[in-house]
């Protein structure tokens, strides 16, 4: 839980465009970026901010929770003048001093991108007051990085107390909250930052603990997630075949059952009906995540194909093989639409041939069927044919 | 076991053989987490401190140590419940490096060395430098009653560049008190039904 304040560079020497669009620009960016981190991290924080050049340095938010004040502020900052160091981290530190909640830490963050005008002495000196009132000071240096990286190691040197200040260098060029976002200012608190980095929350957010939470901490939280995890897994798994199954070969042998049962006992002509009880099963089941029962439903269509061949043996159909062209559906469930994709296929073909080229393409196909069933109800007959594809 | 500058022994007895330690036992109720020492050169070095009197002479951890060339330090030390503090004993460490000089401030929660400086303590104490531990500084009792946190301000020492302090004892009595809310219910949303008040059952007309 801390109390920060921001301070700005706005000399004359931020209206360099060295970094896009102009240096005071993208400090706006990466403060806007570092006071949401701060703010998000703990709703106990606090951000203030404050312009270091101009007549004197002026605090224009004292600490607040609030990130619109925040936004608004770095929206007026105007360019003027010279920045001045040693006094801005002075006012930084009184602006702390005179923090609504005292159990909060004390952190200054410091854009510097300008030259700095007092001597390394004057600055270690300073640092070792802030350091004894434990306050922690970050900070940013872009522009002039190598004119002021002597000064800047040396203070941050003193002012750092068990590795709570940390000094970030952003080379000529880079992007400033970019750079920022990945140092040691935004990752703090065990890396439970503003997203942590992308793709990062799953495995690292919150240090090591599965869902990002300490089950120590929030044990309910922790077996919450765990549980809806656990869930959603068992529906996934259980989806495609409609039924409350947990392992893909069960699934893969009750459609194979259902379809052989109707599509042995019915006609032809009965097989659209067959299907479209069925389709709507599948319908809700489509949304399952595809990748995951690709093998499933690679093996259904497999043993659909073995089926539907026998009662419904037709020639390939010029029609049905051009809208599966026409359709680049994604992959669906195998239930019965599988079948109606088969009948094109010479019947010679092998299932090997289909298994190893063209498993998707009958996912494909299927799902186009599906789709077409359900658009033409009273039209079976419509449908029967395309089913036949000339038979 | 003389008397020079406010301080006193009051063991004119073998401490061994009588237990002091009871008298001491105020350590218990200090709320150490949030303890905090302004200038320790290692955080939370001043947790060490505060340990059983019988202990006070030896500790497995290395003691408070100021930043170099600074000999300054503020400790404050908050209780878990009301104290009367009657004595305070403090062991320094050798060679100058114990403390010289000791200010001590009641209740507050907002010191820093700049506010120190100017401040008058509640009470403050030269001390001796040779402390095994026998020396223990008493406290004006009157107003040293219902104390919920000390801050101890060690200005100077005995002339090292650090100051070492290696235990800090408190000898009082301690009633339990909190100071918080008593009784309280954090409602993320107000629901009628968790604040019924008695003879108004009657159903409320329908507004909509």
């Amino acid at each position: 839980m801390e109390a920060v304040v921001v301070c700005v560079d706005n000399s004359e020497w931020t209206r360099n465009g060295d970094y896009a669009p102009t240096r005071i620009r993208a400090q706006t960016d990466a403060v806007n970026l570092l006071a949401g981190a701060k703010l998000q991290t703990n709703p106990e924080n606090t951000v203030g901010v404050l312009t270091m050049a101009g007549k004197s340095p002026k605090v224009l938010v004292t600490p607040t929770p609030s990130l619109g004040k925040i936004l608004n502020a770095m929206h007026d900052v105007d360019v003027d003048g010279q920045a001045n160091f040693d006094s801005s981290v002075q006012i930084a530190q009184l602006a702390l001093k005179h923090r609504q909640n005292k159990n909060q830490r004390q952190r200054i963050v410091l854009f510097m991108g300008s030259p700095i005008s007092e001597t390394k002495d004057k600055l270690v000196k300073t640092a070792k007051k802030l350091k004894k009132n434990n306050v922690a000071v970050d900070i940013v240096s872009f522009g002039c990085e190598e004119e002021n990286s002597e000064k800047l190691e040396g203070f941050q040197q003193a002012v750092n107390s068990g590795d709570n200040s940390h000094l970030v260098t952003v080379p000529q060029g880079g992007v400033l909250s970019d750079t920022l976002f990945g140092s040691p200012i935004c990752q703090t608190d065990g890396g439970a930052g503003y997203g942590a980095g992308p793709g990062g929350e799953g495995g690292e957010a919150g240090g090591s603990y599965q869902f990002g939470v300490d089950p120590n901490l929030d044990p309910e939280l922790a077996l919450a997630l765990r549980v809806s995890l656990e869930e959603e897994q068992a529906r996934q798994t259980s989806g495609p075949s409609g039924e409350p199954v947990t392992a893909a070969a069960e699934a893969l042998q009750v459609p194979p059952g259902e379809t052989q049962a109707e599509a042995g006992s019915t006609a032809t002509p009965a097989a659209t009906p067959a299907v479209t009880p069925a389709a709507p099963a599948a319908a809700p089941s489509n949304d399952g995540p595809e990748p995951m029962d690709e093998d499933a439903l690679l093996q259904q269509a497999l043993a659909m194909s073995m089926q539907e061949e026998q009662p419904a043996p037709s020639g390939a159909g010029a029609e049905l093989a051009a809208t599966p062209a026409a359709a680049p559906a994604p992959a669906s469930t195998p239930a019965a639409p599988g079948a109606p994709a088969h009948p094109p296929r010479p019947a010679g073909h092998g299932d090997e041939a289909m298994a190893d080229a063209e498993g998707e393409d009958e996912a494909l196909q299927m799902a186009l069927q599906m789709s077409m069933q359900e658009d033409q109800p009273p039209s079976q007959g419509g449908g029967n044919g395309q089913h036949q594809g000339g038979s | 076991m003389s008397r020079q500058g406010g301080c006193s022994c009051a063991h004119d007895h073998d401490c061994e053989s009588n237990d002091c330690g009871p008298a001491w036992s105020l350590y218990q109720h200090i709320d150490t987490p949030r303890v905090w020492c302004l200038n320790e050169l290692e955080e939370h070095s001043v947790w060490q401190c505060f340990r059983p009197w019988e202990q006070r002479l030896e500790s497995a951890q290395p003691p408070l140590r100021s930043n170099e060339d600074d000999a300054e330090l503020l400790i404050h030390v908050p209780f878990n419940g009301s104290i009367k503090v009657r004595a305070i004993s403090i062991i320094g460490g050798s060679n100058g490096s114990a403390p010289a000089e000791m200010r001590a401030f009641l209740n507050r929660e907002d010191l820093d060395f700049g506010v120190v400086a100017d401040m008058q303590p509640t009470q403050k104490w030269d001390l001796q430098e040779n402390g095994n531990g026998q020396l223990e500084y008493p406290t004006n009792a009157a107003k040293f009653n219902g104390v919920h946190s000390i801050d101890l301000h060690i200005p100077n020492n005995f002339g090292a560049d650090q100051t070492e302090i290696h235990f800090i004892g408190f000898k009082g009595e301690y009633t339990q008190s909190k100071r918080e809310a008593v009784n309280v219910v954090y409602e993320a949303r107000a629901l009628p039904q968790d604040h019924k008040v008695p003879g108004e059952d009657r159903k409320m007309p329908e507004l909509m």
